[in-house]
């Protein structure tokens, strides 16, 4: 009986141990958290000061400088103006000796979260002289610095540094890389050109697993003066996650280049790069095309024939091939045809027309057609 | 009563509001902030001020709110939108309600500086 007494009153005080010692910890952390925005709130004073009358303030101690609130209060002053304000700023943070200090920790054997404030440091700040450094750092063992340091050089818009990062892109990790890719679509049209050489270079080689994302990148740059050399690759390809990708690539930057190699791959054995290729073609926009694209409309493959038929929605004089494909002798084009004309509103407008006593044959024959095929209630 | 001209800024960022309190009166100004929409409204309307700087996403009441209440309420208060906003539909919006400039932040300071003192004189 007195043993047990004991242990509940062990537990107990056990328990209320470390109750208090919690409770202490986060009142030292409130503590900490409001001394630290309170001396932000004096740093963005000083900086402001320091901006609006570049002679005031003139000395910074060394226990300033390394201060983590005073680094906060830089980034967040650096993210609220632009223009000259931004190299008063810049002349501050070269006198607080911040960029290299910050260089040296990242550089040092901290762990890793006082190594990746370091880098995020750099990487917000965005001055030129921590491009070197950040470069050196792509080569990191720990792939959340590898990324602030792409992301560091991004910001500052330092161009070599996109051939850096295009250098590791096969060699890194799908997370690292799909992360590079938002990077070095931040560069915008300077990036286009070494993406596609990268692409050029990389895309019948063995060692590729980045060229699929370095040809959506690309893509999405718009830089349409690259269309006809990636348009090219496309008589080279082996790879169908690559294939698929530069023709991707080719729907929003190939142009008329791209016509010729993508009537090719329409042709293809591949069912994905055939579906490819019809959203491509779309994507384009030459009606030249449209004829090639009803073929397809009878295609085995379901992705195909839906591809082809949503393509010729876009295209001019499309929506005239799909009402001529409601007669066609093939089950599978009649019903992705009237699918289509259904999503682009064909339909509700065929109906209006029918109540109005407006329609035309083709508009009977696509309502007919969508009540032959609507599922029985059930 | 000081002959210093009165500058209102309402933003909910202690950065800008901070930035712009130091560099205003540096420039001489007098200059008094608002932390949210209401605020800013209230003090529009009871106090006397030559020029407002706004921001237009605040707690409380929005930017374009404020400036329709001090319209409806016939308060003809000069007024800057300081505003990220990228809907240029809308920085037309601040210019119809009574707007009479719109700056997009990220600013140029020296920049919004002249155009208070332009827009003061």
């Amino acid at each position: 009986m007195q043993a047990s007494v004991i242990a509940v009153a062990v537990v107990f005080i056990v328990a209320a141990a470390l109750l208090v010692a919690v409770v202490t910890l986060k009142w030292v952390h409130r503590r900490r958290v409001k001394r630290s925005n309170s001396r932000r709130a004096q740093y963005i004073r000083l900086i402001s000061q320091h901006l609006a009358d570049p002679g005031s303030v003139t000395t910074l101690t060394q226990r300033q400088s390394e201060d983590d609130a005073f680094i906060d209060a830089v980034i967040d002053v650096r993210n609220t103006v632009v223009g000259s304000s931004v190299d008063r700023l810049d002349g501050l943070v070269d006198r607080a000796g911040l960029i290299s200090l910050q260089s040296a920790r990242l550089r040092s054997r901290f762990p890793l979260g006082r190594r990746l404030r370091a880098v995020v440091s750099l990487a917000e700040i965005g001055d030129i002289s921590a491009a070197d450094v950040l470069i050196e750092h792509l080569s990191d063992h720990e792939p959340e610095v590898r990324i602030q340091c792409a992301r560091g050089l991004a910001r500052m818009h330092h161009t070599p540094a996109i051939d850096e990062i295009l250098e590791r892109f096969n060699q890194e990790t799908p997370w690292v890389r799909s992360r590079y890719a938002d990077t070095l679509q931040s560069f915008g049209k300077t990036a286009a050109w070494p993406l596609a050489a990268f692409i050029r270079v990389n895309h019948a080689h063995a060692d590729n697993v980045g060229v699929p994302e370095a040809a959506r990148v690309l893509g999405k740059i718009g830089e349409r003066e690259v269309g006809p050399e990636i348009a090219e690759l496309l008589y080279t390809v082996k790879d169908i996650e690559v294939g698929v990708a530069i023709i991707e690539c080719l729907g929003d930057i190939g142009g008329h280049a791209a016509l010729r190699p993508l009537r090719r791959t329409f042709m293809s054995d591949e069912w994905r790069l055939r579906a490819k290729t019809a959203t491509a073609l779309g994507e384009i926009g030459d009606p030249s095309v449209s004829p090639m694209l009803y073929m397809g409309l009878s295609d085995p493959s379901w992705w195909m024939r839906r591809n082809c038929a949503a393509s010729l929605a876009k295209l001019p004089g499309g929506i005239d091939f799909l009402y001529d494909a409601l007669e066609s002798t093939d089950k599978y084009a009649r019903d992705s045809a009237a699918e289509s004309l259904a999503d682009t509103g064909e339909l509700i407008e065929s109906r209006v027309r029918a109540e109005e006593g407006s329609a035309e044959p083709r508009h009977l024959r696509l309502i007919a057609h969508m009540q032959r095929t609507a599922p029985v209630p059930s | 009563m000081s002959d210093k001209k009165r500058i209102l800024i309402a933003d909910d960022s202690e950065v800008v509001t901070t930035l712009l309190v130091t560099a205003l009166e540096v420039q001489g100004f007098e200059v008094a902030v608002a932390r949210n929409g209401q605020e800013a409204f209230e003090m529009g309307k009871d106090e006397d001020f030559d020029l407002a700087i706004l921001d237009q996403l605040m707690p409380g009441l929005l930017g374009n709110e404020i400036l329709k209440r001090w319209q409806e309420e016939e308060i003809a208060l000069p007024t800057i939108v300081l505003s990220g906003v990228e809907d240029d539909e809308l920085v037309v919006k601040f210019l119809q309600i009574g707007a009479v400039d719109f700056v997009r932040k990220p600013f140029r300071l020296a920049e919004l500086i002249a155009r208070v003192n332009m827009h003061i004189r």
